[in-house]
């Protein structure tokens, strides 16, 4: 019915484009202009309209910092009693920087990161200590991560501001564009970090907690001691195994140093497996707090902890199995979440299996509870 | 933009600390106090006379 009322061979080409002569000047201006302005201010016009998303994008990051900070330094203030007022000292931490070494030369990068990265740590550690020489090493934990959480979001908001003033100032649209498409997972991460900061500041478990959550509950009534910085071991026996527990020292908000351990612990023993849990970043579509087991070292952080593991394993033939417990950003810094502390008594179980299925008796497996152990004792 | 903005709800999230006792097995919600860490004994069970200790503590969304 429809097709009788077009008539497909009857278009007036002239008519459809308006180029004859008696055709409306205006209509001509409303077609031609627009392409000219596209032309020559198309990317000028996208600039305008990008930059009004990023605007909102940083002045949500200023507020994220402005709050991190004042948080920062209230927390030191009533937690601490610090000698002096503590803000101008903070400030300054803030604004510290690390240069990671030069990786031309590759050789030898892991111990130079490593030294740089622990210089910053003894650093920072001793100085908020000199703030408040009474803080217990509990509160001096807490203060580290809340300065770390700080800065970071400090840094964050500056480079953001400055690629997007830079682009701005050069009127140069692809300049912004890398800044665009990155600015959803960097507002991903400092929305996390900004909500992160009231259970660090109250010392509740977050998300990452779950590996120490497990070992620390395998550790219960056992014997413990001290094997490397804020890293605490425990033996024990499972079936005719020896079970050697790592995890950092809790209920502090630390990751301990678990390659230094490994390292101390198989130079001492024979160990005939590794096993690390951890948690994991999911993927997008995959479920919160699924438990997965796999191959290799995980343990994430700048590399350096995950390559000295490797090389001890490797060095002395050790297979390293692990065992995930996967979830977001977000829940991973923030406050643990029900699903992934309701999985912790199955992914326990889960560990003794592994045990059970890749050692034989008499045999002896270390064990790895990675990541922050704020408020997890042993 | 702007709807998602009206309409979206403000997000809450309260921390609850699970107890169990470590005699009868009763298992008890309340909500996080400061100072709560996990496996640190909490408080006397309220049914019988075993001691209870923190199993879990985790924090519950809700929308307001």
């Amino acid at each position: 019915m429809i097709l009788f009322l077009l008539d497909f061979s009857n278009f007036d080409f002239d008519q459809l484009f308006a180029m004859n002569d008696d055709s409306n000047p205006i209509m001509m201006l409303v077609w031609i202009l627009p392409i000219i302005l596209f032309v020559f201010y198309g990317q000028r016009i996208q600039l305008y309209v990008t930059s009004g998303e990023i605007k909102k994008a940083i002045k949500k990051l200023d507020s994220f910092r402005e709050e991190s900070r004042d948080e920062l330094i209230d927390y030191v203030k009533k937690n601490t009693i610090p000698e002096n007022d503590p803000t101008v000292k903070l400030d300054r931490f803030l604004d510290y920087f690390t240069i990671m070494p030069v990786d031309m030369d590759p050789n030898g990068i892991v111990d130079k990161v490593r030294h740089t990265v622990r210089a910053r740590e003894d650093y920072t550690r001793e100085h908020i200590r000199t703030l408040s020489p009474q803080i217990s090493d509990f509160e001096l934990t807490k203060v580290q991560t809340l300065l770390e959480i700080a800065s970071s979001l400090q840094m964050i908001f500056k480079i953001v501001n400055h690629m997007f003033l830079t682009a701005k100032k050069q009127n140069n649209y692809p300049l912004i564009l890398p800044l665009q498409m990155i600015l959803p997972f960097i507002m991903e991460q400092a929305e996390a970090m900004n909500e992160a900061i009231p259970a660090f500041k109250s010392g509740q478990p977050v998300g990452d907690g779950i590996g120490p959550m497990i070992v620390g509950k395998m550790m219960l009534n056992c014997e413990k001691e001290t094997i490397s910085f804020q890293t605490i071991l425990a033996k024990t026996d499972f079936e005719d195994r020896h079970l050697f527990l790592l995890k950092a020292e809790g209920p502090g908000s630390t990751v301990g140093r678990p390659a230094d351990a490994l390292e101390k612990i198989t130079a001492e023993n024979s160990i005939d497996t590794i096993i690390m849990i951890d948690a994991a970043l999911k993927m997008e579509g995959e479920d919160s707090a699924s438990v997965a087991q796999g191959f290799g070292a995980a343990i994430g952080g700048i590399g350096t902890e995950r390559f000295q593991i490797e090389a001890v394993a490797t060095t002395k033939n050790i297979p390293i199995f692990s065992i995930v417990v996967k979830q977001s950003v977000k829940e991973a810094i923030t406050l643990m979440t029900k699903d992934i502390a309701d999985k912790a008594d199955e992914t326990r179980l889960q560990v003794y299996e592994m045990i059970k299925d890749n050692t034989k008796q008499g045999q002896s497996v270390v064990i790895i509870g990675v990541g922050n152990t704020v408020g997890v004792p042993q | 933009m702007i709807f998602s903005n009206i309409f979206s709800k403000k997000k809450i999230t309260i921390a609850y600390t699970v107890v169990v006792c470590s005699k009868c097995n009763m298992q008890r919600k309340r909500k996080f106090t400061i100072g709560d860490v996990l496996f640190s004994e909490s408080s006397k069970c309220s049914s019988c006379d075993g001691i209870s200790v923190i199993e879990k503590i985790f924090g519950e969304t809700f929308e307001q």
